[in-house]
């Protein structure tokens, strides 16, 4: 295979965003993947920020673990950059404003390029140092300098002729520069892609899917989410920003309760303050979606790095007992499909379906290979009911077999209803205060509860989709994964099959309900490494809360920083050493 | 031809209340259910929301629909009614605890967004369901279970929030007096925007200070020389009781002013309630899909 690593690093307000932004646009156009991750920090300006973007000529599964070109904007990239890079690393610097004496001694190879000087001699503009760059990474990788003129066009000609001429001609001289040769000749197929994050496809698939309303309060990293709603408001899907993440999930529950598909996202910090809504959906019957995206914790945490430790939080969250589904998307795509497919079981079940992004999944950029499948976007509206057949007062709570009761929406006559916070038997009215403990209250109580809890049986019972997905089944050993770390598992089975170790993948997305005896039968008999982003190892609580079956060798990372298939490679050859 | 009459509307439910006799919810329960018949409103159009209190047994007096909320978040679960559909006519009723305490944060937010819709505050100066703690309006030196030495904190001024707050229709009434308390929530489910009525309603088992007889020595209408129009003027009759210490109280429309309603400003509704939208073509995802090329 052959894949390049850039790095473009700097400080806030340098432009790096931007910069790797417009790197992935003109790889993923010309024929090429592209998976590209930031890190950066919780300030506006300065401190030390990067855009890491792999460049290959087959699908990725993960940004990638070692530095194949750096390009350092500034001394301290040079310093908190050294120990990433790849041997014979390209470090495209100006030595104008950077030196590279820290790295002698080292195999790489520095290229002083003067993009400060290219930059403004053409425009003026001292921040179009980074076009420069740009242009001679270009060179490095081996990507035409003709498609980065087509996507400038494409981008900026609405700012001018002028604008887009100037890029082209920074970009060029830079790729002309003297040392600026290509070292990694990589062949594009020709075919146009998009990348998009995780938070962007995930909010396309709740549009595709229908949702009308989203509700938020700003908490990185589910901004994006935000972000997106917010702009595409004209598009016929409503964005409220709240006063807190109480009154998001308080008015997208009272929307949801108007009969339109409504949604709600948070990080984990906020979706503590959600915690007692869940409960409340899950009482009202109310179908809601909610997108929890992990950030390192606990409290705040560090807000602008990843962790996948809210899994027990979200799968246990609220008082009382109600019936949930927990679903982690595994990759952009099922970012999508979870998107859309989360309203029609939350209408079907009518409970609260907790989708569990992180900021490795919801914020780095991969191109979509294949696009998104449309034809797949189906509308299941469950037990919604516009007229009330029947005549007589509405029992929006009905007993039934299924514990799925039909659902009124306000505005219709003969579907009257309260919906309640309380215990209330088939009609909405209550039985929590004049009736509670009288023995009619009692059965209806235990009668009403019941028909709530059942629906996890008929949910078991209708969908295949409560147990996790093996690949490779002839394996000696399997990571056991869910959610973000599936992907760079996938990347790790393939650097271990170059070793002779023959590694196979039992992923999860969905993890509540979990289908028991399927899931057990699935893991059983296997020798099993859950890769997880905790301490604890809680995909492994889970496993054996459901199942019984104790997972005794882990990966488990906590520092902040997205797993690697290298990192995962590297750590599984150790532990499959001494395998217990 | 003379028109058929249309069928008489019952808005009411047979679910009695759990007020205990002589709550002054019981008052503001007369009050919704005359200003609604007044305005002849499909009930089906009709939806009352609580919080959690006494006052949550509002909603499931009536046979219309609603939605009995958490503590403190009866004004989200209404907003979020209204903006998935603006053909509700939305009455929100509540108490001090769950409103002023638990939920003032709402307050500020959804006067400011002017959300068309109408929420009556059942203020009783009290904590009644949980058995009489102070709540957010009691009075400075109160004795209550959770300040048996005398209450030392500021009584809050709803009012004034609100007008500070940007709410487009600020009244006040009496639960004593149910014909003017009909009129102030007729005239506030009328006003398009967001309409407060703050409603004294004694408590009648766990206040034995603001008491029905208490108010009616105090409390007095306002009349012509009141101008509804002037801000300022809202103030100075939002302030009067405690500037009078408590010896006049005025009730009635303190505030009223003209203003686009968040419905009336949101880009999404230009194109009609959002329950009536069609879900997107799949012309239109991929439309949405050409901006990541």
């Amino acid at each position: 295979m052959s894949s390049v690593c850039i790095r473009i690093a700097g400080a806030n307000g340098d432009g790096v965003e931007s910069s790797g932004a417009l790197l992935i646009k003109v790889a993923s156009r010309n024929g090429f993947h592209v998976f590209g991750y930031r890190g950066y920090q919780s300030i506006i300006r300065g401190g030390h920020v990067w855009y890491q973007i792999r460049v290959s000529d087959r699908e990725l599964h993960s940004h990638g673990e070692r530095v194949d070109v750096l390009i350092a904007l500034n001394q301290d990239s040079i310093k908190n950059q050294k120990s990433h890079l790849n041997d014979g690393a390209v470090v495209i610097y100006d030595p104008s404003n950077v030196n590279v004496k820290d790295l002698e001694g080292m195999n790489v190879r520095p290229v002083p390029i003067p993009i400060l000087d290219i930059a403004v001699r053409i425009s003026g503009d001292p921040i179009m140092r980074n076009v420069a760059a740009i242009g001679a990474t270009l060179k490095f990788v081996g990507i035409d300098i003709n498609a980065f003129r087509d996507v400038v066009t494409s981008m900026f000609l609405r700012k001018g002729q002028k604008v887009v001429d100037n890029n082209v001609a920074i970009a060029t001289e830079a790729y002309n520069y003297q040392g600026v040769s290509t070292l990694f000749n990589m062949k594009g197929d020709g075919k146009q892609r998009f990348a998009v994050d995780g938070n962007t496809a995930l909010s396309i698939g709740a549009f595709a899917g229908g949702c009308k309303f989203y509700a938020a309060y700003p908490m990185t990293p589910a901004s994006g989410l935000l972000h997106w709603f917010a702009a595409h408001e004209n598009k016929g899907v409503m964005f409220k920003q709240t006063e807190d993440e109480i009154a998001a999930i308080n008015m997208a529950i009272g929307a949801a309760n108007a009969g339109v598909r409504s949604m709600c996202g948070t990080s984990g910090g906020g979706f503590s303050l959600m915690v007692e809504a869940v409960g409340y959906a899950g009482m009202l019957e109310v179908p809601l979606v909610v997108v929890e995206s992990q950030r390192t914790g606990p409290s705040t945490g560090l807000p602008t790095k990843t962790e996948q430790a809210d899994l027990l939080f979200v799968m246990h969250a609220s008082a009382g007992e109600f019936p949930r589904i927990v679903v982690a998307p595994r990759n952009i795509k099922e970012c999508f499909t979870v998107g859309h497919e989360a309203f029609n079981l939350a209408e079907k079940y009518q409970c609260p379906v907790l989708v569990m992004l992180d900021l490795y999944l919801s914020e780095h950029m991969e191109t979509v290979e294949g696009g998104f499948d449309l034809d797949s976007v189906k509308v299941d509206r469950g037990k919604l009911v516009l007229s009330n057949a029947t005549g007589g007062r509405f029992k929006r709570y009905e007993i039934t077999e299924d514990g799925i009761s039909p659902r009124g929406v306000p505005g219709n006559p003969g579907t009257e209803f309260i919906a309640p916070s309380d215990e209330h038997n088939e009609y909405g009215d209550l039985i929590s205060d004049a009736f509670s403990g009288l023995d009619d209250s009692v059965e209806m109580r235990k009668q009403m509860h019941s028909k709530r809890m059942r629906k996890i049986d008929t949910m078991l019972k209708n969908e295949s989709k409560f147990y996790p997905d093996i690949e490779n089944e002839g394996a000696d050993y399997f990571f056991v994964t869910f959610g973000s770390t599936t992907e760079p598992a996938i990347d790790a089975i393939e650097l271990l099959k170059a070793k002779g170790i023959n590694v196979g993948l039992i992923s999860f997305s969905y993890l509540m309900p979990l289908a028991k005896e399927k899931t057990a039968a699935i893991l059983g008999g296997k020798k099993l490494i859950n890769v997880e982003c905790n301490y604890t190892g809680q995909l492994a609580q889970v496993i054996r809360l459901n199942t019984g079956i104790e997972i005794k060798n882990s990966i488990l990372k906590y520092d902040g920083e997205a797993i690697t298939g290298e990192e995962i490679a590297a750590r599984a050859a150790e532990l499959i050493k001494n395998f217990k | 031809m003379p028109e058929q009459a249309k069928p008489k509307q019952v808005y009411t439910s047979a679910n009695k209340p759990i007020w205990c006799p002589g709550c002054g919810d019981f008052g503001v329960f007369a009050g919704i259910t005359k200003a609604v018949t007044d305005l002849g409103l499909d009930k089906s159009k009709v939806a009352v929301v609580s919080g959690i209190g006494c006052s949550s047994a509002m909603p499931h007096s009536f046979s219309t629909y609603g939605i009995h909320s958490l503590h403190g978040r009866l004004l989200p679960n209404a907003s979020g009614m209204k903006l998935a559909n603006d053909e509700l006519t939305v009455i929100g009723s509540g108490g001090d605890g769950d409103g002023y305490g638990i939920g003032v944060g709402h307050l500020v937010h959804t006067a400011r967004r002017n959300i068309d819709m109408t929420y009556i505050i059942m203020n009783n100066e009290i904590y009644g369901l949980t058995t009489g703690q102070a709540s957010p309006t009691t009075f400075v030196g109160q004795k209550t279970k959770s300040t048996p030495f005398g209450s030392i904190e500021t009584p809050e001024n709803p009012l004034a929030v609100a007008l500070a707050s940007g709410a487009t229709y600020v009244a006040r009434s009496f639960s004593g007096d149910p014909v003017h308390m009909a009129e102030m929530i007729k005239n506030g489910i009328q006003h398009r925007g967001f309409s407060i009525i703050d409603v004294f309603s004694p408590c009648v088992t766990f206040n034995d200070y603001n008491t029905y007889d208490w108010y009616r020595k105090r409390v007095y209408k306002l009349d012509q020389s009141h101008d509804p129009s002037n801000r300022l003027m809202a103030y100075e009759k939002a302030i009067e009781a405690e500037s009078t210490n408590w010896e006049k109280i005025p009730i009635g429309l303190l505030y009223k002013t003209e203003k686009p309603t968040y419905s009336d400003l949101d880009i999404t509704l230009k194109e009609g309630p959002l329950v009536k939208q069609p879900f997107p073509t799949k012309e239109k995802v991929q439309e949405i899909l050409k901006e990541y090329y």
